[in-house]
């Protein structure tokens, strides 16, 4: 490209100018030139028109429209019972079903729903009144082992103490026993004796008066 | 673990929650009121009989020492022999007396405290105590048949080990037993069931007298 410019550069133009001489005017031309315009100029009055034409009646009809509809429609809904129309020939429960199956409703919930709102409008006393406690005091203490928990707690090291040598000593009849009955080829003992332990009885604060005494 | 909806389950088919066992180690449960061998039994047996003999030979020293109130021109030195008590020749009672004592403390003792709870204090340290055939603490009558048989013949404890009840010559023949009963407290405050048994066996004899 920068050669060619040099080329420019290096061109000579010489402008050679002269008077222009009208020629003669063409009868058949300027007639067809006026038939020309002529038929343009009605082309695009008519089109004009036209346009004009449809767009006013458009406007009209559409505003006589806006006014009659309504109340078209609203005379033909007065005559209608429309909710019976409804329930006897939409399946409601398929538009239900389709509107639920497409929306995550807990989730719905959960955005637009003041849960802690609901909660503090509740009436808490009247769900405990309904809720089970002493069942549920009882399945907690029987799950802890409450007794034993207890029982750790007061025993001291004495009660350990007797505990363990109480434990050996247990220990020491069932070994013995084991090892005559061995001796004698025999097999386990009848050890179930009448009668209840007083270690599995029940604590009563109100039989402590009580003498066995009287009793026998 | 059990949840809240499987116990509520259990309960309604009649499941009671077994709370009665307030002060025993778990694991003890299971043998409670069975009956106990020969060694559970022969250590309470040498811990009250040991008792006892402390108890004679503290009555040893308190006579002594009375002595010197009741007879001080008493010259005579430690001789336990009938002679020398005869002679005054000693502060201490014969040997034969003592031993006689002995056993007399010990059936005392051994009627007593069966009668009352059914546990000396050596049946406590062990967790045993004696029962009649039902179950029941032994009477009067039966802890003292029972404590003169077992303070003449004591080996008769040694059938325990043979028998297949786990019971002494002296349980065979006066139908008693002695059980694993691990109760910690007071042992002869009755509790529970059998207070309100009596009062009810009260209230009934009561009754009776007022038709």
């Amino acid at each position: 490209m920068s050669s060619d410019a040099r080329e420019y550069e290096v061109a000579e133009v010489v402008l050679v100018t002269r008077a222009a001489e009208p020629s003669a005017p063409d009868p058949v031309e300027a007639i067809r030139e006026i038939f020309t315009s002529s038929v343009g100029l009605a082309t695009y009055t008519a089109t004009t028109m036209a346009a004009l034409v449809g767009q006013t009646v458009t406007t009209a009809v559409n505003s006589a429209l806006d006014r009659a509809v309504p109340m078209i429609a609203d005379a033909v809904i007065d005559r209608l019972d429309l909710t019976d129309l409804v329930i006897d020939r939409v399946n409601l429960t398929r538009v239900v079903e389709s509107t639920l199956d497409g929306m995550d409703l807990t989730q719905l919930v959960l955005d637009r729903v003041d849960i802690d709102a609901i909660v503090g409008a509740a009436d808490i006393e009247a769900v405990i009144d309904r809720v089970p406690i002493i069942p549920i005091a009882d399945y907690v203490i029987d799950e802890i082992d409450l007794p034993q928990i207890i029982r750790d707690s007061t025993t001291g090291v004495a009660g350990e103490a007797l505990d363990s040598v109480r434990r050996q000593g247990v220990g020491a009849d069932l070994l013995l026993a084991g090892i005559i009955d061995r001796v004698l080829l025999r097999r386990g003992r009848d050890l179930d004796a009448p009668g209840e332990p007083e270690s599995l009885d029940r604590v009563s604060e109100e039989a402590k008066g009580a003498d066995p005494r009287e009793e026998s | 673990m059990t949840t809240f909806r499987e116990y509520r389950a259990a309960q309604l088919h009649g499941f009671v929650a077994d709370r009665n066992v307030p002060a025993l180690p778990t694991d003890a449960v299971r043998f409670q009121g069975e009956r106990a061998g020969l060694v559970s039994r022969a250590v309470a047996a040498i811990i009250d009989v040991v008792l006892i003999f402390a108890a004679v030979l503290a009555t040893i020293a308190a006579l002594w020492m009375l002595s010197f109130i009741i007879d001080p021109t008493n010259t005579g030195n430690l001789t336990a022999s009938v002679e020398a008590a005869a002679d005054r020749q000693t502060r201490i009672p014969p040997a034969v007396a003592m031993v006689a004592y002995g056993y007399v403390l010990n059936v005392l003792y051994w009627t007593a405290f069966w009668a009352l709870s059914g546990r000396t204090v050596g049946n406590l340290v062990m967790g045993l105590r004696v029962v009649n055939r039902k179950g029941a603490h032994p009477g009067w009558f039966l802890s003292l048949a029972r404590a003169l048989f077992c303070t003449i013949f004591p080996i008769g404890l040694i059938w325990v080990a043979l028998s297949r009840r786990n019971k002494s010559v002296q349980d065979v023949v006066l139908r008693t037993n002695v059980i694993y009963d691990w109760v910690v407290g007071i042992p002869w405050l009755k509790q529970g069931d059998d207070a309100e048994d009596l009062r009810a066996e009260r209230g009934g004899i009561g009754d009776e007298a007022h038709t």
